[in-house]
């Protein structure tokens, strides 16, 4: 493996300081999606639609430390195939077409904005200033496929692929930071773009899914198989048999 | 009259982390509150930053709780230059009316909050608590209903419907709110405990049976509540003189068992007793 020694004054001008824009752009992205950020309006029939799912998924958890009764009433309340909540009631949902919302529109190009952008921009005049050199080396060994993607500006064919350029560190310091940046802004802050990316991936990261009638359904289909078997049942001889440790109790 | 930091020697820090722990674990101390948060008001304003405006709010609904309408209504005035459209600070505005019975004027007050936000719970509740304050318990029960309706996950209201309901000695209703709050809350001795008295009170066989559970679950997950042990006693002895019945060939196998588990119980009391009597 080919020992490479690296000036150190690349340490000083160039690893440090893309540390330093990635930290403090990270903590503008912060403020002014703060700033540019309003209060989503939250809809009754949501609100009470969520509410009603937890009860059910309550239900289902904890159901056995209610007498049988109790819990054959309320799964009959959820479930009957008649008058069920789960049966009834149908939400009306009007599929929110995201070009034509004008609402998520907006969100959605907000998001760009504070996100993407800014990525993108400095991410390119990184490359731009500081290319034509390999900045730091990675401490695992790297196949030659990773060479085009992370040596970008270093036209050498014989290098390995775990020395990089800075382009690579820059992006390495971008998801790093994350937990600098909970330390310092605490959790949930505008900053952390993993986050971010991971809910665009995972498509609509509203409160309640668009679709309350399919959450409906899967809980229907969740309460229907739990079974009801009461915890306490033998508490008494399970409670006559443990010593109460009265002792010391009452000075 | 002295201060409160020279009575007790504690410095404004402590104070304001004493407020902060009873703001946080609820307390409803409302006389000391409103000593401690007088003094560091008036004193102290400077040094709290931006703390001082959830202690003026603390400050006054403890000011009305001990009828201190003079500061209450110096610490709404302060609430409402700084949050001027804002709906917690309205509803603090109802309280106060609420405070002084003018009932109507809260209401509308209520009113013009819910038209704004449809979702706000606190405005709602206490529209509510009017309803309890001027006794008509039918109506306070109808409207917390309808609220539930909605909002089925808010603990506090399915107390306070329990509570309502023991009132109007509907106890199977209550049984009912009680339930709800054991199933969100399983771990919660008090609420077991609660439940099991409603379900003694309600009587028959099966009740007491089910009560005596509950009193034992109560007892299994905190041994010091001698509330619960007291009832689990009394559900012992009540089921034990339950007679035989054909419908109920158990009952004979109950007896015997409960008369034991009496006895056990029964050891268990004299144990306190004594060592209560050698304090």
């Amino acid at each position: 493996m080919a020992h490479l020694l690296l000036d150190s004054s690349i340490r000083l001008w160039v690893v440090l300081p893309i540390v330093f824009i990635t930290f403090f752009v990270g903590i503008l992205r912060h403020y002014v999606t703060q700033l540019i950020h309003n209060d989503k309006k939250v809809d009754l029939q949501q609100v009470s639609d969520s509410q009603v799912l937890l009860r059910s998924r309550i239900l289902r958890e904890n159901g056995k430390y209610l007498p049988k009764q109790s819990f054959a009433m309320r799964k009959h309340y959820f479930n009957n195939p008649d008058t069920g909540f789960f049966k009834k009631v149908k939400r009306k949902v009007i599929p929110k077409n995201p070009m034509t919302d004008p609402s998520t529109l907006t969100d959605m190009m907000k998001g760009n904005l504070t996100n993407v952008l800014p990525m993108i921009l400095i991410g390119g005049w990184i490359n731009w200033a500081f290319s034509g050199f390999v900045t730091t080396k990675v401490p695992f060994p790297l196949t030659l496929r990773f060479k085009p993607m992370l040596q970008r500006g270093i036209e050498l064919i014989s290098l390995d692929a775990s020395w990089v350029s800075s382009a690579s560190w820059y992006f390495l310091n971008v998801f790093g930071l994350r937990s600098m940046y909970t330390l310092i802004l605490g959790q949930d802050n505008a900053a952390d773009q993993s986050r971010i990316m991971q809910d665009q991936m995972t498509g609509a990261a509203m409160a309640m899914p668009p679709d309350p009638n399919k959450a409906f359904k899967s809980e229907w289909e969740a309460l229907e198989i739990v079974e009801h078997k009461w915890a306490l049942e033998n508490v008494e001889e399970e409670l006559m048999c443990q010593d109460l440790n009265f002792r010391g109790l009452f000075i | 009259m002295s201060s409160i930091s020279e009575l007790y020697d504690v410095s404004w820090e402590e104070m304001r982390d004493k407020l902060r722990k009873w703001r946080e674990e609820n307390y409803r101390n409302s006389e000391q509150i409103v000593d401690v948060g007088e003094e560091l008001i008036n004193e102290h304003a400077s040094k709290l930053g931006d703390d001082i405006w959830i202690i003026y709010e603390q400050v006054m609904i403890a000011a009305l709780d001990c009828s201190r309408d003079d500061l209450a209504w110096s610490c709404l005035q302060e609430l409402k230059r700084q949050f001027p459209d804002s709906h917690r600070v309205k509803r603090l505005a109802g309280m106060r009316l609420e405070a002084l019975e003018r009932y109507e004027d809260a209401n509308k007050l209520y009113d013009s909050i819910l038209q704004d936000d449809p979702t706000n719970t606190a405005a709602r509740k206490r529209k509510i608590s009017i309803l309890r304050a001027q006794g008509k318990s039918s109506e306070a029960i109808r409207e917390l209903n309808e609220y539930l309706e909605q909002f089925v996950g808010d603990q506090e209201a399915w107390h306070e419907l329990s509570e309502l309901y023991i009132n109007e000695h509907d106890y199977a209703k209550a049984a009912f709110c009680l339930e709800e709050l054991m199933m969100t809350n399983p771990h919660n001795h008090l609420y077991c405990e609660q439940y099991a008295e409603v379900k003694y009170t309600q009587g028959g066989l099966e009740n007491l049976e089910l009560a005596r559970k509950y009193f034992a679950q109560a007892l299994k997950l905190n041994n010091r509540n001698m509330r619960a042990l007291f009832g689990l006693y009394m559900g012992l002895f009540a089921t034990s003189h339950q007679p035989y019945t054909p419908q109920n060939p158990e009952a004979q196998g109950f007896a015997a068992r409960n008369r034991d588990e009496v006895d056990c119980v029964q050891l268990k009391f004299q144990h306190i007793h004594g060592e209560g009597l050698s304090c």
